[in-house]
Parts: structure tokens; sequence; C-alpha cells
């Protein structure tokens, strides 16, 4: 006699074999793939994907988003395309790129759609780039109500993997310290150069002769969905000015829509402005140097140095030390958002000799300085979730398994990624890791969903 | 699971390749539940390619913030459910007309190939009166919790739980018969 319990374990560990006829399945992916483009063309003309709307509500984003840019999209394309009137855009990269510092205004404008709840927010700014030095911004956020508007002075420093911001008003400043990839991304950002780099990856064309403040100049414009590589089909219209006599641009204008959740009515529209260019301008070291008031107080996010499997076993050990447990997928997700109180939830259900010794050390202590008593934790989660990114970006096929694998389980698959066409790397429940085929990783995997 | 994260970003951002890999990771799971629900190859068939086209068709619409595994088997238990509401009023095929799970060769129209053991199964659960069916099977094979069963069928969480006791007792009771033939 099986009893309600056998039968429950039996239905729920069925091995119900089932395949597909190759086939049928090639048609059936054809009509598919058919689908979605039929779909995206249908939709284009009124619908973001969400991410897109996500990123966009900041404006540093933007500028972030744009600023990724895959060079190699560049490459192999007939850069040096003259446009008629004269000027070809690779001449003007090809110039840009010789200048050792510049200096522009920028200006990024938030405004709403609805005439009975005018809505608009802004922000400019001025931000001087040396080749040697790094980057320094002042950064003004103005308040919509015409408030007092906040200031912030932001530092990126390429070699030191650094950026660094200060805000007078509040006596606050913070660092962010980059994993090489990101920091690499990250000086791409607010760099005329890469949206010079981008407007030659995509579609454009020129607009002809203008004059900018008695200045001749060349304007060349895309409206290619691609231009932010991020969320393509955003309905952007990017445009460079050029002088005609230097070839180095004058103003970048760039307008978009944002969506509403539906993605099917524009709720507010951007614009990016840069101008007020100058090109190879003297700078000196010591205006590169922040300066921060003994008085101030500041908080520090810290990513690893090099990302790799060694350092993410070593994170996921000093992890599980203090949770007793592998962090949810969902906080790994996230990375980029994971805040101390995420930490702090999680510490809060462990009772670990290393999680009551922090909550002791935590006692008392005011935010600034539980954040920054927080940061050595939170950096292998932010390790391993850009990790698992860069992995999903090189089409490496990650998987992590934090939410079922416990460092008990030396035969489960805690995350996984593809080496190569014919070997998976996979780490352990307890750490240890191996490279393996892919059958024997179904196997593995399988046996996880039993 | 993150790959699932990345995967549902990359397919709202249009990617046709994150399209390919949800397919490839989800058909069978969906095609073995859809093949339980419907007892019919053809119907269960009919209902993995409709959701998979509807899917498909949500690049920029698609609103997801959970676990895409459970959202597309709840889609296939939605459309199972509606083709076993339509097959009912129309009861134009009688019980021994209606195809078998399993068809014992592989023809080229047919997507499915399943085991043995599957159609073992899908006569088994056949048994039991199609709301039980499906809470059973989507309870202890799909993993959804007993609230989230009684959302997608419109029901109260106490008439999923008595659903899943009956179709238990029953699965019991065929199940024990069997053994002792």
């Amino acid at each position: 006699m099986k009893s309600a319990e056998n039968i429950k374990k039996v239905i729920k560990n069925l091995d119900l074999e089932i395949d597909t006829n190759t086939e049928k399945d090639r048609i059936i992916l054809s009509e598919l793939l058919e689908a979605q483009e039929k779909s995206r063309k249908t939709n284009s003309a009124f619908a973001a994907p969400n991410i897109r709307r996500q990123i966009m509500k900041s404006p540093l984003t933007k500028i972030a988003i744009a600023a990724v840019v895959t060079i190699a999209c560049v490459i192999g394309l007939s850069l040096w395309r003259t446009t008629g009137s004269g000027i070809a855009l690779a001449d003007v990269l090809a110039r840009v790129e010789q200048v050792k510092a510049f200096r522009f205004h920028w200006n990024v404008k938030i405004t709403g759609e609805d005439p009975n709840k005018p809505y608009s927010s802004e922000e400019r700014g001025t931000i001087l780039t040396s080749q040697e030095y790094g980057r320094k911004g002042k950064i003004e956020q103005l308040d919509p109500n015409g408030g007092e508007s906040t200031s912030t002075e932001v530092y990126t420093f390429p070699d030191k993997k650094t950026k660094i911001g200060i805000t007078p008003k509040q006596k606050k400043y913070w660092r962010v310290e980059f994993d090489d990839v990101t920091a690499e991304r990250l000086w791409q950002m607010n760099d005329p150069r890469t949206y010079l780099k981008k407007i030659l990856a995509c579609k454009y064309e020129s607009l002809g002769r203008s004059t900018i403040d008695g200045v001749e100049v060349e304007g060349f414009q895309t409206t290619d969905p691609y231009f932010f590589l991020i969320g393509g089909g955003i309905q952007i219209d990017a445009k460079v000015w050029v002088d005609v006599k230097t070839r180095l641009p004058v103003r970048y204008d760039f307008t978009w829509p944002n969506f509403d959740q539906m993605g099917t009515k524009i709720i507010n529209r951007g614009h990016i402005v840069m101008h007020d260019f100058q090109w190879d301008v003297p700078v000196d070291a010591a205006e590169f140097e922040p300066v921060i008031p003994d008085d101030y107080t500041g908080t520090v996010v810290k990513y690893p140095a090099h990302i790799t499997e060694e350092t993410n076993i070593q994170g996921l050990k000093v992890l599980v030390e203090l949770l007793g447990k592998y962090p949810d997928p969902e906080i790994i997700a996230n990375y980029t958002n994971v805040a101390p109180t995420v930490l702090l939830s999680a510490l809060e259900k462990s009772e670990t000799p290393a999680a009551m010794r922090l909550k002791e050390e935590i006692k008392g202590l005011t935010d600034d300085e539980i954040s920054n008593k927080l940061v050595d934790f939170l950096m292998p989660i932010r390790g391993l979730g850009r990790f698992c990114d860069m992995l999903a970006q090189d089409g490496k096929d990650p998987a992590y398994y934090g939410n079922t694998v416990t460092p008990k389980d030396a035969d489960k698959v805690l995350l996984r990624w593809k080496v190569s066409d014919n070997d998976y790397r996979v780490i352990y429940g307890d750490l240890h890791a191996e490279t393996v085929t892919p059958e024997k990783l179904a196997e593995l995997e399988k046996a996880l969903l039993k | 699971m993150l790959e699932d994260k990345v995967l549902i970003w990359k397919f709202k951002s249009g990617s046709s390749d994150a399209l390919c890999r949800i397919y490839e990771k989800y058909k069978k799971d969906l095609l073995r539940l859809a093949a339980i629900l419907s007892n019919n190859a053809c119907d269960a068939e009919d209902i993995v390619h409709d959701v998979f086209v509807s899917f498909a068709q949500s690049t920029e619409t698609l609103k997801l913030s959970g676990n895409l595994k459970s959202y597309l088997l709840t889609c296939v238990a939605n459309r199972a459910r509606n083709k076993n509401r339509a097959n009912q009023c129309r009861q134009t095929v009688g019980l021994d007309e209606a195809q078998p799970v399993v068809s014992q060769s592989k023809t080229p129209e047919q997507w499915m190939i399943h085991s043995e053991e599957l159609r073992r199964w899908s006569d088994i659960m056949a048994q039991l009166p199609y709301e039980q069916r499906e809470t059973v099977i989507l309870h202890l094979r799909a993993g959804m919790k007993f609230r989230q069963i009684a959302k997608s069928q419109g029901v109260s969480v106490n008439t999923v739980k008595g659903r899943y006791r009956y179709g238990l007792t029953k699965l019991r009771s065929i199940l024990n018969g069997e053994m002792e033939k």
C-alpha cells in the first residue's frame, strides 16, 4: 500500500523523460523569432523595455549607458565616410583622441509630458578630463521648486579604479573602488569621444552647415534606436555639431522619451546638452586632488580589484561564515543596488560566531559607520554579481543556485559557467571547483531539481 | 535564478538569443506539464506552442518580476485549463477516440517524443477530475504554492487544498489498485 506521503514523493521524483523533434524545434524557433521581430516592429513606436526605464531614472546613468560603447562595433565599418560637405566624422574622432585635456559644460533636463502635473528636474555641471590625471566634475542638482540646489564634486581616477564624490552641503563624501573592467567603462562615461564612436557605429546623416555662437559648424544626426547600447529600441535623437575649421565638436544634443510602466505612454522627455567645449586646456595635477575636510563623514563601496573564480570562492567563504548560508540569487542579481540594509536584514537572522561578533561591533554606531563596517562583506556580493554579469555578457551561460545549495552540499552545483563548447566550470556547495562536460553538468543540475 | 534574470533582461531588450535560450531551457518542462494536464499529445503541443508564441510577442510588454519558469508553467496551466473547458463544451471526441499522449513512432509532424513512463503517468493522472489533476501537478511537480495555484485558478486557497487532498486520495486509490493487479 502506498501512503499519501509516498505518493507525494513518487510524483515529485518522477523521471518523466521527454525529448523533442529537432526539425520541429527549428521550425517553431523560426516562428518564434519572427513573432518577436514583428512584435518589436509593431510596438517600437510606443513601447520601451523596463530595463531602460530603470536605467533612465538617473541622469548620470543616462550618460553611462550611452557611454557603454562597444568599440568593436566600429571596427569593420567604413569609418572614413564624408557627408558630401567635407567633414568626415572619423576624422573628428581622430582629432579628439589626440587631445590631452578638455573641458565642457553639460546639462541634463527631464521634462514631464502631462500639462496638469508639471514636472521637471535638472542637473548641470562642468567636466574636466585629463588623460594624465583623471576626470573632475562639478554637478549641480537644481531644485524643481526653486529651492536650494545641491552641488557634488565627482572625481574619477581610471588608474586607481576609483570614483570619489563630495557633497559640501551635507558634509558627506563617498568613494567607490571598482574592478578593472568597470573602471574602464566608467572612464568612457561623460566622454565626448565615446559619443562620437557611438554615432559612427550607428546610421547617421549630415545636417549641413549652421552657426553656433558665431562658429561655423556642421551637424550630424542619428536616430538609430541602438545609439543607447542597452535597451535597443529607444527613440533617441542624437546630434553633434562640429567646428568646420578645427574639426572638433562644439555641441552635442541628445533627446529621448521615457515611458510609463506599461511602456505605452510617454511620461517625460530627457534632454542632454554638452556644450562650451575647450579642447587642449592646460591642467594642473592639484586640480584633480579631492579635498575632503576632516568634519565630513563618508561611505566606501568596494568591488574586488580583479574578479576571478578564486576571488569569488574567497568571497563566498566570507559570506557563509557571516550568514551561515549563501546569499540569495536575487541579491546577487541586483548587486549594483545592494545596500548595507540588505546585508543587515540577512545578518539579523544569522547566529554564526562571525555574525554575533559583527552585531556586537555595530551596536551604537551611526548609519555611515555601519555602512563602512559592512564594506568588506558587501564586496564579495558585488564581485559575484559583477562576475555573473560579465559571464552573461560574454554568452558564457552562468547560473547561480545560492537559494537551494548549502555549504555542506559537496556534490551540488552552486555556480557554473561555460568555459568552452565542451566544458563547464562548476563551483560546488563546499566551494571546491572542477571542470565538467555539459552532460555531467546536466546530471548535476538534474539532481538539484530533485 | 540569476541566469533567468539576465535572460529576461536580454529578452526584453529584444535579444533573439535570449528567446532561443528560454525556449531550449524550458520547452521540455512545459511540454511535460501540458502532456500530463491534457493527456493529449496534439493539445499539449498546441498549448506549449501558443504559450511560446505569446511570450515571443511580449518582448516589450512583459512585466515579470518573479520566477520565469513559474510564469511559463502558469501560462501552460491556464491554456490547458481553457483547452480542457473548450473540449468539454464540444464533447465531440469520445474517450476511445482521444489521441493517446504517446505514439510509439515518431512522425515528421510530431514535436514531442515521450517516454513510456510519461504516457503511463498521463493516463493515471487523466483519471483524476481536471481541477484535482492540475492542482496536484502544479503543487508537486511545478513547485507552486497553494496560494499561487488559487490565484491562477481563481478560487480560494481552501478550495485548492481540498482539490489537492481529494486528488491525492484518488491517486492513492488508483495506484494501490494498480499494485493489487
